[in-house]
């Protein structure tokens, strides 16, 4: 027993840390102590990475762990995943102690972030559909809160709104889904629904079909993946830039996480779109992924505003994930894309929290908002904007950054799977991105700037997790290698 | 071994020392008085001294060396990339000839470029140091693949030499074809190179393990399985003889043999002590070294034997030819270097290891006393090359007169010069395995023939340069010289009279006198070791080629006799047309005469407007197409699709409208379109 609670360190790490917020919080009710408060944060954001991370390494959770009768697993895929929002959270809650500095409610702030990634941690763990909804919303509440957390902020409060009321749709549509499916197959738990889902498919392909439907729409809302991510570029731009980082990445690789293990394990393609069709929901994937990439990409070539640019840039993000589940086709193993879409997720979440945490700097430094007024910052920011460029060329899957590995693995794992011409579609949404992403590379390198800017403060800490962020991605090129054994083995556990 | 460690431990600094004076020339050299010669030159005199020590050693105690420095690649499966020193008779005398040279040119360069007040003197030392280093290492090497990285190196610094004065137009053009030209071979040895590692998992030049003795295991009758390498489906010979002659793309390349000689003229536009350099020790030498070095393999394969063979014999007697009709000294000398790696490459060709070797020893000392002996009539005349313009500087200028006539003589192939006995052993070599061996036949012929041309272009450029009246005011009152410039020149005369002597097979087979002492020590016990040995070669050619000594008349002294006397005939022959065409106190243009013919020389038998044709012509064109199809086609198809993308990028963000309600409306209908969609094609209802 005391292994399973070790197990659960990582999101123990969350609650601990929340934990003390409050006691924090309780005792001193101004919340005078920044630094505190986002140290404490960062630390527990610091130890959940550790220990995911050691006990992923340790081999101590494969083959994967049941606890509570089946309704949590920790296995490898949930430990890399936890490892993600341990980073994103030390990292955006470092940031954050510059960002908020001035602000109220700052032990609020932190709680609220920790909270998420507690619910974060447990949809990556969860092993029965009412852990997937209960999770998910304790990871969407307080997300709904931290985006309209500058209350007196027009933008923010009615993005905060717009992401609550979209989010109110899809988390009704999801529990929808899933009673559907809980009709059909008579369980909640994956495995049982698993083994029912095939009876089911025979015997009322309608229910679990419209089901199965209902809950793709639920979590490609979590992903922002079209057609669920209109409030995605509403919300990334009008909340503080920190959340934004932390919604674009860990709350995005929640989504994914889930949705792996959902659709791999509780609704095997084989039994449900076999010998007796019920639903396709690879094809549905498929679609998806092509349709957000596009979206995604494309939205976001003809933005005028670098924040709603990696808004967008963050929806085809999510388009290319999602080639993990559309290569899961049956030819081949489908091990490889979908461990690529592991490793893509790990990648996101350093390079693309650290180009938001840029743009958290920027607004620090009150530069403005579009591309023209980060014209020439390389002048006075020149460490800063290298570790920009770096996010900017990584995403773009430019081989400075692990972003050029794992998107290589996913059109590998594409082109394994038969369905190379996804491949295709990502390399082809990839040159586009270059061209939204050097926009940015220019205004900061070779542009002149308009006007004389005055920077007169440089944020040690928010510096810091920029830095952090770059020198993590740069690594993660060569050191792509420590994770992708662990990556492609959970993916081979799934499928 | 331990005990033989003792000297060979110093080996590495053979290379490193001039590596030194490259460093240091490059970074103090400027502050330095005399601009990095002498650091040069003393760093050249050790590598000197310590060759001399390795061929001293090896004499005495017959033990080689042949040990990995350090593995930059270890691989668990496969095989590991290595540097090595590998120090064996014929490494040790190459050093020798290597250091010796780079010793003189360095003093030369005081009174060729420091004298003339030259500008970028550091540079210039720097890349000295640096070229003599990089062929020294080159030499060293105990494995192919090092020996790539030193090959490339050496072209690097010959291409930065060539075009040292690079603010006039000529340099760097010829620096830039010098570069591309022998990249272009290679190319071909690059993919030789991985070739042998794929094949035979290690690419040692000696002893059990390398490579060339592998493949005499796989080649030889009573091949067992175990030997077995990879072949990639052709038959052994068949593949080693492709490998041999991808790495042959190189050395044709570096050697300046036919096709890949049209660099070398070029090259003139360097400084003159670079020309010596390239010409006699480094650049050039390392072609046919490489293939000595690998003899053991080559000495396998008839085919590529025999096609070695004829391009020397060809190229000897092609180049020859053009060198007929040039009017600049530097260029005569370019073509007679073309024409003098041919016979050794004729030489290895024909089994005749030694004889090759000896000839690139002998050319190495009369062909740098020739350029530098060019060099001081430059210096003389004030940087003015056209021969014609020269005449009568034998009274001002005696040093350089008798010395350069040794050196011509010795090219000449006249008795008793350094050149004779060389090229002499040759063409016995060719002829004697040719006799047997019909295909070599041609190689000879050829050789010989070129034996007459040789001799008419030699002495026609020693007539012009400094006999008959002065033709010019220049030559009336030349420029003298210096010490720096008189010392190396008699260094290299003497040798030029003497090195002959170091095997004068004929001697020996007349008189019964031992005195192959070059034979001797290419056979030492440490080459026996290493299966580096002349007459482990022997043995192979013989098994594997069918190479057998044949005579003519009756035995072996006619044969050595008839075909000394024979080239020694034709080489007085051709001196005697030569002095009754030009030997005048004013001789006429006698070329002119050739008509047709002539324009055909001089433009080189249109070698260069093929090239530059293939070049421009052709690759140029190739090149644009590529160039308009990524433009047009690529580029085009990708400025569209960004276009399109643009446009629908606005229309899609028509889409966000900020609006919530219009958002949940969007969902709902996506959602309801894809339940309509899929239950349409699952037939739910």
């Amino acid at each position: 027993m005391s292994d399973h609670w070790l197990l659960l360190s990582p999101a123990g790490a969350f609650v601990v840390a929340a934990m003390a917020l409050f006691v924090i919080d309780a005792a001193d009710p101004e919340g005078t102590n920044g630094t505190l408060l986002s140290a404490v944060a960062s630390a527990g954001g610091l130890v959940a990475a550790v220990a995911s991370g050691g006990l992923l390494l340790s081999g101590a959770a494969t083959p994967g762990v049941e606890l509570f009768d089946g309704q949590l697993v920790v296995d490898g895929m949930s430990l890399i995943f936890t490892f993600i929002f341990g980073s994103v959270t030390a990292l955006v809650s470092l940031a954050s102690l510059d960002y908020v500095r001035g602000l109220p409610h700052k032990a609020k702030y932190y709680l609220l972030v920790l909270l998420a990634a507690t619910g974060m941690s447990l949809m990556a763990s969860a092993n029965s559909l009412a852990v997937v909804f209960v999770a998910l919303e304790l990871s969407s509440l307080p997300s709904y809160a931290l985006v309209s957390y500058l209350k007196t902020n027009r933008g923010s409060v009615e993005a905060g709104l717009k992401y609550f009321l979209v989010g109110a749709l899809s988390s009704s549509i999801l529990v929808y889904g899933i009673s559907l499916v809980y009709a059909a197959t008579g369980s909640l738990l994956f495995a049982d629904v698993a083994a029912g889902v095939g009876r089911a498919a025979a015997d009322y392909p309608g229910v679990l079909g419209i089901g199965v439907l209902m809950i793709v729409g639920g979590f490609a809302f979590k992903t922002a993946a079209a057609p669920f991510h209109f409030w995605a570029p509403d919300a990334y731009e009008g909340s503080p830039a920190p959340v934004s980082a932390f919604l674009s990445s860990a709350s995005k690789a929640a989504g994914f996480v889930v949705a792996f293990r959902v659709f791999t394990v509780a609704f095997p393609i084989g039994e449900i779109a076999g010998e007796t069709y019920a639903v396709d929901w690879v094809l549905a994937f498929t679609v998806l992924a092509v349709v957000t990439m596009t979206v995604g990409n494309f939205a976001a070539a003809t933005q005028e505003n670098v924040k709603r640019m990696l808004a967008y840039s963050s929806v085809g993000h999510a388009g290319y994930a999602l080639i993990g589940l559309a290569a899961l086709t049956g030819v081949g193993s489908g091990a490889t894309a979908l461990g690529a879409s592991m490793l893509h997720l790990l990648v996101y979440g350093f390079m693309n929290t650290g180009a938001f945490l840029f743009v958290a700097l920027a607004e620090h430094w009150e530069l403005g908002r579009t591309f023209e007024d980060y014209n020439g910052l390389a002048r006075e920011a020149p460490l800063a904007c290298v570790a920009m460029t770096v996010f900017m060329f990584s995403l773009a899957g430019l081989p400075v950054g692990g972003g050029f590995l794992s998107k290589y693995f996913l059109v590998v794992g594409a082109v394994g799977a038969g369905v190379w011409w996804l491949g295709a579609v990502l390399a082809i949404n990839s040159a586009l991105s270059l061209f939204y992403y050097s926009r940015v590379v220019r205004a900061m390198w070779i542009e002149e700037p308009d006007d004389s800017r005055d920077i007169e403060s440089y944020p040690s800490a928010l510096y810091a997790a920029v830095i952090g962020a770059a020198v993590v991605t740069v690594l993660l090129l060569p050191g792509l290698a420590v994770f992708d054994v662990a990556a492609f083995d959970a993916a081979a556990a799934l499928v | 071994m331990v005990t033989v460690a003792g000297i060979y431990a110093y080996a590495p600094a053979i290379a490193v020392l001039p590596f030194v004076s490259f460093l240091v020339a490059l970074l103090v050299g400027r502050w330095l008085p005399r601009k990095g010669a002498l650091s040069g030159i003393l760093a050249t005199l050790g590598s000197l001294g310590l060759s001399v020590a390795m061929v001293g050693h090896l004499v005495l105690t017959g033990e080689g060396y042949d040990e990995t420095m350090y593995t930059f690649v270890e691989t668990a499966e496969t095989f590991d990339l290595t540097f090595g020193l590998l120090i064996d008779p014929l490494s040790a005398a190459m050093l020798v000839i290597v250091s010796f040279i780079a010793v003189l040119v360095h003093v030369f360069s005081l009174g060729y470029m420091n004298d003339e007040d030259e500008p970028g003197l550091p540079r210039y030392y720097a890349g000295l140091g640096l070229f003599t280093a990089s062929m020294l290492a080159f030499v060293l090497s105990s494995n192919l693949l090092m020996a790539f990285f030193f090959f490339e190196l050496v072209g690097l610094c010959s291409y930065l030499l060539i075009g040292h004065w690079f603010r006039e137009e000529g340099p760097p053009s010829g620096a830039k074809k010098a570069f591309l030209v022998t990249r272009f071979g290679d190319y071909f040895f690059l993919v030789g190179v991985v070739g042998v590692l794929a094949t035979f998992k290690t690419a040692g030049f000696a002893g059990e393990n390398g490579f060339p003795a592998v493949a005499e295991r796989v080649l030889s009758p009573e091949a067992s399985a175990e030997v077995a390498v990879d072949t990639f489906g052709f038959a052994p010979e068949t593949w080693f003889a492709v490998l041999g002659l991808l790495v042959l793309g190189g050395v044709l390349g570096k050697s300046a043999q036919f096709p890949f000689h049209t660099w070398l003229p070029d090259a003139m536009e360097g400084p003159t002590p670079v020309s010596a350099l390239i010409h006699a020790a480094t650049m050039v030498a390392a072609g046919v070294f490489l293939v000595a070095r690998m003899y053991g393999f080559y000495a396998l394969l008839p085919t590529v034997l025999a096609i070695i063979a004829f391009t020397g014999g060809f190229t000897a007697l092609f180049a020859a030819t053009m060198a007929v009709v040039k009017n600049e000294i530097k260029q005569v000398l370019a073509y007679s270097t073309i024409s003098q790696y041919g016979y050794m490459m004729l030489a290895l060709g024909a089994g005749g290891y030694v004889a090759a070797f000896f000839h690139l020893t002998t050319h190495a000392m009369f062909k740098a006393l020739l350029f530098l002996g060019a060099g001081s009539v430059i210096i003389a005349m004030h940087h003015e090359e056209d021969m014609w313009l020269m005449g009568g500087l034998k009274d001002e200028m005696r040093v350089t007169y008798l010395t350069f006539l040794a050196g011509s003589l010795a090219l000449a192939g006249i008795f008793p010069f350094a050149g004779f006995w060389s090229k002499d052993e040759v063409l016995f070599e060719a002829l004697a395995h040719g006799l047997e061996s019909p295909l070599l036949l041609g190689g000879y012929l050829m050789g010989l023939a070129a034996v007459f041309v040789t001799a008419v272009y030699t002495v026609r450029m020693v007539l012009l340069t400094f006999h008959g009246d002065p033709r010019s005011d220049l030559a009336a009152d030349p420029e003298a010289v210096r010490w720096n410039v008189k010392l190396p020149l008699s260094a290299l005369g003497v040798l030029a009279v003497v090195a002959g002597f170091l095997n004068p097979v004929p001697i020996q087979t007349l008189t019964g006198v031992h005195v192959e002492f070059l034979h001797d020590f290419l056979d030492n016990a440490a080459s026996e070791e290493l299966l580096t040995s002349a007459h482990h070669y022997g043995d192979l050619t013989k098994e594997f080629a069918g190479y057998s000594t044949g005579t003519v008349a009756g035995g072996e002294t006619a044969t050595v006799l008839i075909s000394a006397g024979l080239s020694l005939g034709l080489a007085v022959a051709g001196a005697v047309v030569a002095l009754r065409l030009y030997g005048g106190a004013d001789p006429a243009r006698h070329t002119e005469k050739l008509g047709g013919l002539r324009t055909l020389l001089m433009h080189n038998y249109y070698q260069d407007e093929y090239q530059v044709w293939l070049a421009e012509g052709l690759t140029l064109g190739v090149a644009r197409a590529a160039d308009a199809f990524d433009r047009g086609v690529v580029d085009g198809a990708v400025d569209k699709v960004s276009s399109v993308s643009l446009l629908s990028g606005y229309g899609l963000r028509r889409l966000q409208t900020g609006i919530v309600t219009n958002y949940a409306a969007l969902i709902s209908l996506s959602v309801l379109a894809l339940l309509v969609a899929f239950a349409a094609m699952g037939g739910w209802f």
